[in-house]
């Protein structure tokens, strides 16, 4: 970790050119971030890339500090490329330009093995390590056991089964090294489809490469690092006061993750948050919880120290900037061979950026909320329903040809309500941020012998609050003239995505299949289910919780809402206390009376 | 006599050409309670200036190409039409969900966009078609009579069509045009397949109901512009600019009015490309057109301009997607109007905000009280105030330094001309940044294109931003304050039509490509022999949209040929792996090229291009000799002044120097060198600046 004494004041005495500096230098980055992103987007072969944008690309200083991430995946990039970064130095001594290497190892930084990553060291004309750039990218298949980068039920990384690449070096001298890339194309379904997200993963990644090249010989790397250094203290400066909003408290809160294979009872988290904020300081504790688990649930080390961060930025000013000098302030302290903590090998972490990632995130945050009203956020969805499921089969339109590929289709809502508006609603989990894209229909069924046919969002299902969660969404769909595989492995289906300082949960996470004969036959909620011909799956993606007492939302909005067919007329009166004339105006005199009943109830079912 | 009058948000320009060719600028403001008087305003200018009256000027005319942000602005205030949405039955939440998407991943104080059509007036129509054209479910006619006895209680004004697949096979939605025809006269539909027969449900459902909700609009503005330019004297052709860089009939884009979203900022390039050919020996070009709001960037790549797909109204993520290729401008919220501020942390912005045109800039005196660009200009001496759009503008130099100096310079700590100097400096990062993405993703090296500067305020960082970003060479053209009304002058008739039709180079379907490249052919041709009628000559390019298998993304590839034989297949391949190495530094050379659809576009030239210099404008003053100028690494000189017009061709003049124009000021730094050419713009060596953040080791 980076000392925290590392806040050198060197800002005194030319405070004023550094404020100027320090713009157009953090806008570069993010221009040479973004033309990273740009190239794996537009050149990317699986659906999950090139349609759905799982991938981030960011830069990470020479002494692996993390430091621009433009708009990536925070599961992703928040920590794990500085950890990669560092194993790349520890195991490769000898850096040389042209060096590039695949990572995708929890026990090394990495998320989850899904996310195969490429770094390329960024060195200087003297031989130096300046920073490095990294490129990562959720594939649409790693050579697991199942077709699945989500091996819910794997009781090891052995039976999880993919190829674990602890930062292996797959390109020397601007070269493939030819071995490395042979093992993938014998191990991962449709290999020339990882060899195109491969390319894509290596051209964005050199992209980045040349650019912070060019931007050293323009600025000089001295220089340049200078100016980084006060990037950083400034953004420690503006996380100082952003800490300094928040009480000084101690909490812990706890959460469930529902039973899964391996897991039968749930697993439980407890996660203990301290703020000081005098000192401005911030300590997250995940290690009063179980060991890691017989299942593809643990949380890899990178996953821990993001998901806790995650919780805090979604509860702060979203004006701090997300890098290594923020993260000075907030220390996280994990135990070895814990299930959200450092993972030993060979416990599997398949899961690792959903899942617990996303609980832990979300105690933060609604915990920070519980302190006062107006921080914090309630809490987003879980995943994966089938709807962002892993489909696989062979195509009868091109002669029976295998295809494996994540779907990531727009019924995964979930956004969560929080001080200043409702959830959004394509947010998805905390892990994402909404930042992924969603699949178009028509691609899909381009794509895949598959055919979408319901797809819309669920009446009522909203955590219900001031400002309220995204409701839940449904998908229904099933394969054409073949037999399609889907993998799933959804949360909330006991446990909901909770509200928070008076908001209610959203809806749960559901899924049946639908046979021939039309009747609805309900699944597990961690499964492989085949569909035949004229089957379909049923998805329902759990809703956003909600924020603040629904009895104090704005009737308008409550109207709009009744009127757009998010929430029905009934649940407006029993929920938010808003009683609408038959026309749609508010009634306000009714709504006066009924809110008032209500909150000298119990308050309103959830 | 030609008229070309764009629309913008603080000024409507007006360029005219007379049969010579010579050109004539002029200005008036923009009146956005009705924007139509605004255009005949600026004729009346013209009229008054050339001693006529507007009905002989109007007269003498023979084309009136118009550029008009009138659908734009109505889409933003949401005065568009009331508009129904007839979905696929299953999917009435296409406009809702989107894409996905959002920029910014821990600020959730940002509301979810509505959709463009509320869901309480979309409408699932039973029916389905399949991936391969299909029939899946038949269309339920009697549900469809149903909605629209349902849409004309409701008062629906104009109605927008989607089905999925339709572009492979329209039956459906052409049936239900028939039967809204019929059931429901008088109100104007769109249906997605004749507008815009591409892929990806989300954004030909964008297309279409925005295009629906702006034609009762568009319509009735398409009639008022002609009517009253006819009763104004003007007996000619009235086109209208649109979005693809191209001109249209007027009645013909109330017919389509999508294409007229973004008219103005489309015609920047096609002035920029002029003047590049003439005065750049670089075949590439970018083009940054700044105004008071905005900063509009566009590209020129190998005398081609490229376009997008990808057109957003408002923010990405946040605003609707056009869904409509359109000539790839890059707008940012900079300009002479961006405020300068400075956060709790110490750190330096400028912008988003924009002081706009009311209470614009302090300097105007005019109640605007943040610093903004055009403050900063002026502080620094690069602006008259006496000399401001020609000496009709006043402007007050000591309330603009004075909150510079409270607003910037306390703050940071800085001298209010070094504050001053940061303004424009981080003005300039923010441009040659937008500059940069655009350039990114369209596979062009700054350093090898010439920069065109155009609009009001281009001058006043231009050489900054040609350094930032070492191009070889900045042109200002004569016409730069008005360079996209300038653009309007030169453009041709153009229209685009495309086609699905996938195949690969390893299995092609000759004979299918074939039949649908006919069907555009004989599009264009249709086009060439009714609105092109009369033209000077005509120009078919056919393109393919093409990718590696199971990409996702097609990039264009221009088309060698009209017809494909055996050979030209792998010519086709070959191309497309240049081009997909040229924007992404990658290529995967073994690998079979998977077209996905194809494009055909036809250009009408309608006049003989000819000299287009301007007249000379009489100087209403004759500046000093010189003015005492800041800049950030020679501190504060004697900077020469000149008048735009007196300097001679091939004359070199070397910086610090402030060329003005009645239009505008243009500011050559210390090291730069400019010199007039003969077609009359300014031709600027950049000379090497500093590099970026290295002064503080200086200080």
């Amino acid at each position: 970790m980076t000392a925290e004494s590392g806040a050198a004041s060197s800002r005194e005495g030319r405070p004023g050119l550094d404020g100027v500096r320090m713009a157009v230098l953090s806008n570069r980055y993010e221009g040479i971030v973004r033309a990273m992103m740009n190239t794996l987007f537009r050149t990317g072969r699986s659906v999950v890339l090139n349609t759905s944008r799982d991938f981030s690309a960011c830069i990470v200083t020479g002494d692996h500090r993390f430091l621009a991430a433009a708009e990536s995946i925070p599961a992703h990039v928040m920590r794990g490329p500085d950890m990669m970064a560092e194993h790349m130095t520890e195991l490769h001594p000898e850096l040389k330009r042209g060096d590039a290497f695949l990572h995708n190892s929890p026990y090394h930084g990495c998320s989850h093995a899904g996310d195969h990553s490429i770094l390329i060291p960024v060195i200087d004309d003297e031989g130096i390590h300046r920073f490095t750039v990294v490129s990562k990218a959720h594939q649409a298949d790693i050579g697991n056991a199942l077709p699945t980068t989500y091996a819910a039920s794997a009781r090891d990384v052995y039976e999880e089964g993919a190829l674990i690449f602890p930062c292996t070096k797959v390109q020397e001298d601007y070269e493939d090294i030819d071995d490395i890339i042979r093992m993938c194309m014998l191990r991962i379904r449709v290999p020339e489809q990882w060899w195109g997200d491969y390319l894509a993963l290596l051209g964005a990644a050199r992209v980045g490469e040349r650019r912070m090249l060019e931007l050293g010989a323009e600025v000089g790397w001295d220089t340049l690092e200078a100016y980084t250094e006060e990037w950083f203290d400034y953004s420690e400066q503006r996380m100082i006061e952003a800490i300094r909003q928040l009480p000084s408290t101690r909490f812990t809160a706890h959460t469930k993750h529902d039973p899964f294979p391996g897991v039968p009872d749930g697993i439980p988290l407890n996660v203990t948050v301290e703020i000081d904020a005098e000192d401005a300081r911030i300590e997250v504790d995940l290690r009063e919880n179980v060991d890691c688990q017989p299942c593809g649930m643990n949380l890899s080390e990178a996953c821990a120290r993001t998901a806790a961060m995650i919780g805090i930025f979604n509860a702060i000013d979203h004006g701090v900037p997300a890098n290594a000098g923020a993260y000075r302030r907030v220390t996280v302290h994990l135990r070895e061979n814990c299930v959200v903590g450092i993972p030993r090998h060979p416990a599997s972490c398949s899961l690792a950026t959903s899942g617990l990632s996303d609980r832990v995130a979300n105690a933060v945050q609604r915990g920070l909320a519980e302190l006062r009203d107006g921080i914090g956020l309630a809490e987003v969805g879980l995943t994966i329903p089938p709807c962002c499921g892993v489909i696989s089969g062979f195509d009868p339109r091109h002669d029976g040809a295998p295809y494996v590929n994540q779907l990531v289709l727009p019924t995964l809502t979930g956004g969560a309500g929080g001080p200043a508006a409702d959830g959004w609603l394509t947010a998805g989990l905390c892990a994402t941020a909404g930042t992924m894209l969603r699949d178009s229909i028509e691609i899909d069924e381009l794509r895949h012998p598959i055919r979408v046919v319901d797809q819309r969002i669920i009446p009522d299902s909203e955590g219900a609050g001031r400002f309220r969660g995204a409701p839940g969404g449904l998908s229904e769909f099933g394969p054409v003239g073949s037999t399609m595989d889907v993998m799933y492995a959804s949360d909330a289906n006991i446990s909901p995505a909770l509200g928070a300082v008076g908001g209610t949960p959203g809806g749960l996470a559901d899924q049946y299949k639908r046979t021939r004969d039309g009747e609805l036959v309900k699944l597990d909620p961690v499964g492989r289910c085949t569909l035949e011909e004229g089957e379909t799956i049923v998805s329902i993606a759990c809703g956003g919780g909600g924020y603040g007492p629904p009895v104090e939302r704005d009737p308008e909005r409550v109207r709009h809402d009744v009127l757009e067919g998010w929430v029905s007329r009934e649940r407006a009166a029993d929920v938010y206390g808003v009683m609408l004339d038959d026309g749609g105006p508010v009634d306000r005199a009714a709504t006066e009376r009924r809110r008032a009943e209500l909150t000298t109830d119990d308050g309103p079912d959830a | 006599m030609r008229f070309a009058v764009d629309t913008g948000g603080t000024f409507t320009d007006l360029v005219l050409e007379d049969d010579a060719g010579a050109l004539r600028l002029f200005k008036s403001p923009t009146t956005p309670d009705d924007p139509i008087r605004g255009v005949l305003d600026v004729v009346d200018v013209a009229a008054e200036s050339l001693d006529l009256s507007a009905q002989e000027l109007l007269g003498k005319g023979t084309l009136f190409i118009h550029g008009t942000t009138r659908a734009t602005n109505a889409i933003l205030t949401g005065s568009t039409a009331r508009t129904a949405f007839l979905v696929t039955k299953g999917h009435p939440d296409i406009l809702l969900f989107r894409e996905g998407g959002r920029s910014d991943p821990f600020n959730w104080t940002q509301p979810f966009p509505e959709p463009y059509v509320p869901r309480a007036l979309t409408f699932e129509v039973p029916e389905r078609i399949g991936s391969q054209g299909e029939i899946v479910d038949a269309l339920d006619e009697e549900r469809v009579i149903e909605i629209a006895s349902e849409l004309q209680e409701r008062e629906i004004e104009a109605v927008a069509v989607c089905f999925l697949w339709s572009p492979v096979n329209p039956a459906h939605e052409a049936r239900t045009g028939e039967l809204l025809a019929e059931r429901l006269p008088g109100v104007p539909f769109t249906l997605s397949h004749e507008l815009n027969p591409a892929l990806r449900e989300y954004r030909r459902s964008s297309s279409t109901a925005i295009d629906a909700s702006l034609k009762p609009l568009m319509t009735d503005y398409m009639d008022g512009l002609t009517s009253r330019l006819e009763d104004a004297g003007f007996g000619g052709r009235v086109l209208v600019v649109t979005s693809a860089g191209g001109v249209l009939d007027a009645h013909d884009i109330a017919r389509a009015p999508i294409h007229s979203l973004g008219s103005g900022p489309a015609m920047a390039p096609v002035a920029g490309r002029y003047y590049s050919g003439l005065d750049a020996e670089q075949d590439s070009a970018v083009v940054a057109d700044t105004g008071g709001t905005s900063f509009d960037v566009s590209l020129v790549r190998r005398g081609r301009i490229p376009s997008t797909r990808e057109t957003w109204l408002g923010p990405q993520f946040l605003g609707h997607m056009t869904g409509f290729p359109s000539i790839d401008v890059r707008s940012i919220g900079a300009g002479g109007g961006s405020i300068a501020w400075v956060d709790s942390g110490g750190l330096l912005h400028v912008g988003p905000q924009s002081a706009g045109a009311d209470p614009g800039p302090v300097c105007y005196g005019q109640g605007g009280t943040g610093p903004t660009v055009t403050d900063a200009a002026l502080t620094l001496g690069y602006v008259d105030p006496g000399f401001f759009l020609g000496g009709t503008m006043k402007l007050a130099p000591e309330p603009a330094a004075a909150a510079i100096a409270s607003q910037v310079g306390e703050p940071l700590g800085l001298g209010v001309e070094e504050a001053a100097a940061a303004i424009l400096e981080l003005a300039t990062e923010h441009m040659a940044r937008a500059i940069e993405e655009i350039t990114v993703n369209q596979g062009i090296d700054p350093r090898t294109a010439a920069l065109v500067g155009g609009g009001g305020a281009a001058g006043l960082n231009a050489v900054a931003i040609a350094r930032r970003l070492s191009s070889p060479v900045l042109i200002i053209p004569e016409v730069a304050a008005v360079l996209s009304a300038a653009g309007a002058l030169m453009s041709d008739l153009t229209s685009d039509f495309g086609a699905t039709h996938p195949t690969l180079t390893k299995d092609f379907d000759l004979e299918g490509v074939n039949a649908t490249l006919a069907g555009l052919v004989e599009r264009c041709d249709q086009f060439i022999a009714g609105p092109g009628e009369g033209s000077l000559e005509s120009q078919i390019e056919l393109a393919a949209e093409a990718r590696y298998p199971h990409q996702n993304w097609e990039i264009e590839v221009p088309l060698r040929i009209e017809r494909f034989g055996v050979d030209d297949v792998e010519q086709l391949r070959q191309d497309f792996h240049t081009r997909h190495e040229e924007i992404f530094a990658i290529n995967d050379p073994e690998s079979a090229v998977e077209v996905v659809g194809w494009r055909a576009r036809v250009r009408c030239r309608l006049r003989e291009s000819e000299s287009r210099q301007v007249l000379a404008q009489q100087a209403s003053h004759e500046p000093a000799a010189t003015r005492r100028a800041y800049f950030r690494d020679a501190g504060e000189v004697d900077a020469a002044v000149r008048h735009f017009d007196s300097l001679e061709p091939g004359e070199p003049l070397e910086g610090p120097a402030l060329i003005e124009s009645p239009t505008t000021t243009v500011v050559i730094e210390p090291g730069a060198t400019a010199e007039r050419s003969e077609s009359g713009s300014l031709r600027i060596q950049p000379g090497a600046g500093p590099a970026v953040a290295t002064q503080a080791d200086e200080a």
